[in-house]
């Protein structure tokens, strides 16, 4: 396993005292899609800026391919040009009113040529499908438009890393289908690592490779999907909960004693375990 | 913004904007330097004309924005054309007020009415070349490269692009205020006014912060660079600006001699 970047023992303090990270270690396996669960407030967006230096730790240290992250001003400029964030508001990070020239700004601050900033920002919303929105202001796209917009801007500085807070939230089941689906392709084409902050429970078995729980700026727990959701309770202790489909595999097991497999959290996998109930009972 | 809906779908947009500047820039001082009725007429009907028909937008739309400033220069030049007059002066309408003043119109005073009133529209005219055929964005990055201080096209981008997130947010609020009866009655009124505006101005401020916090992500070391969109060239407008100058002369020209 090779870690894309990686957290150790990360603490920080905000100036008003509050503790938002306490000794946070985490990793991001390269090429896979990481899943950060935790409840408003858990901790989430401040991880994230710490892992591309908008924020230095006051503990610990950030690991970018196994090297310590040094906070110089070329380190950082090293660490953002390989580690993007998309913020959950497309607002707060779309700028400009123009989407081109939004698009357009990391490559520029990555001090790249004419025809390379133009040549990433056409692939960037090819990538992303607004090609045909480039003309437009950035005030007259819908939501779901704006937060395109916005992955477009990130992968356009085509960082090894791409985290993104809250990626579906606010969009329609359409729009939370087609942003996943961009994010895998974002994996698949361009060997991207994914992370992601969410707290809605069901995209994860579908898409993440492993998941970390953080709660009150501690990291209480680490593992594979199926792993995390075998302690529902914990979950639920912080203000999370199962996805549905493994909620009613729970149900199914504990309150009728019902024999089934309960990891199983997508509809792939709870059709093969009624596809299987049946088989059973049609042979027994 | 009104005019920059319409200015996203005219078919200059593509075309470099510094050109689009100087063209307006140019006619609308002519027209002002010349002080005359004619050169007044001339401009509003050509740069209306040159909107309609170089910039694609529909005819109906440019009357409409003309109209816009109608009501002030209406009101502006009765002020000038209807005032008070001498006993005995050689008045076209005149009127007694309290059997004490005398107020009218007079031919000189109506000439000077007419001719700012075509002055102004012919103006107004000219800039609506510009703002109708080219968006906020292009014109704030044009001046940038007119060498206006960077530090005042960046915050202009910047209120630009804010100005609609933040009045969005605002009509939220007012929204939700609204559906909870807040607007009800002069006094709860003036208070939730008082309130939204203190509202949306701590929302401004958290947002401020995290605008940066991205910005900062994105590489930014200060300065807001970025690249635009290739324009065509917009070198034929520099023609075009020679012409409707020179015509612009002329027909002060033409105006003097037939006049005099």
């Amino acid at each position: 396993m090779k870690c894309a970047i990686e957290a150790k023992d990360l603490c920080y303090t905000y100036e008003d005292g509050t503790t938002a990270l306490d000794h946070v270690s985490f990793f991001a396996e390269e090429g896979c899609v990481t899943g950060i669960l935790g409840s408003n407030g858990a901790g989430k967006s401040t991880l994230f800026l710490n892992l591309n230096g908008v924020l230095t730790p006051a503990g610990g240290e950030v690991l970018l391919d196994g090297e310590k992250v040094s906070y110089t001003r070329q380190g950082l400029t090293e660490l953002r040009r390989k580690v993007g964030i998309v913020f959950q508001d497309p607002d707060d990070q779309l700028f400009s009113a123009d989407v081109y020239r939004d698009v357009s700004f990391g490559p520029v601050n990555l001090g790249l040529p004419e025809d390379e900033v133009r040549r990433r920002v056409e692939s960037a919303l090819e990538l992303t499908g607004i090609s045909d929105l480039r003309g437009k202001p950035t005030h007259a796209l819908s939501y779901g438009q704006k937060k395109r917009a916005a992955i477009a801007g990130v992968a356009a500085m085509q960082p090894r890393v791409m985290i993104l807070d809250e990626p579906t939230a606010g969009l329609d089941p359409q729009g939370v289908s087609d942003i996943m689906k961009l994010l895998k392709k974002l994996r698949s084409e361009l060997g991207m690592t994914i992370i992601l902050a969410t707290h809605d429970m069901d995209i994860v078995p579908l898409y993440c490779d492993r998941v970390f729980l953080l709660s009150g700026g501690k990291m209480l727990r680490s593992g594979t999907p199926e792993e995390v959701f075998s302690d529902p309770e914990e979950l639920r202790r912080n203000h999370l909960r199962l996805p549905r489909i493994a909620h009613l595999m729970e149900v199914l097991s504990d309150r009728d004693g019902v024999d089934v497999d309960r990891s199983a959290a997508t509809i792939s996998a709870a059709r093969r375990e009624i596809l299987r109930l049946l088989q059973e009972e049609t042979d027994a | 913004m009104g005019t920059d809906r319409y200015a996203y779908m005219s078919r200059l947009r593509m075309a470099d904007p510094v050109p689009k500047i100087w063209f307006s820039l140019a006619v609308l001082i002519v027209c002002l330097m010349c002080d005359s009725i004619a050169v007044g007429v001339f401009t509003l009907i050509v740069m209306a004309a040159l909107t309609a028909s170089l910039g694609g937008q529909k005819v109906k739309t440019v009357l409409r924005f003309l109209r816009v400033p109608l009501a002030f220069l209406v009101i502006g030049c009765v002020t000038i054309v209807f005032r008070p007059i001498g006993e005995g002066a050689d008045a076209l309408w005149s009127v007694r007020l309290f059997s004490r003043w005398t107020w009218g119109i007079t031919p000189e005073w109506l000439a000077v009415g007419a001719g700012v009133f075509f002055k102004a529209l012919g103006a107004v005219s000219a800039m609506y070349f510009l703002s109708l055929n080219t968006p906020v964005a292009d014109i704030v990055m044009a001046l940038e490269r007119m060498h206006v201080p960077k530090l005042m096209t960046e915050l202009m981008e910047l209120i630009y692009r804010f100005i609609f997130v933040l009045s969005d947010a605002a009509a939220r609020i007012r929204t939700a205020q609204e559906s909870r009866l807040g607007y009800t009655g002069f006094r709860r009124s003036i208070d939730s006014l008082g309130l939204l505006s203190s509202v949306v101005f701590l929302r401004a401020w958290k947002r401020s912060d995290r605008v940066w916090s991205a910005l900062e992500s994105r590489g930014c070391s200060g300065a807001l660079r970025t690249l635009p969109q290739e324009y065509s060239s917009g070198a034929r407008l520099y023609v075009l600006m020679c012409a409707v100058c020179a015509a612009q002369l002329a027909v002060l020209a033409a105006e003097r001699w037939l006049l005099h």
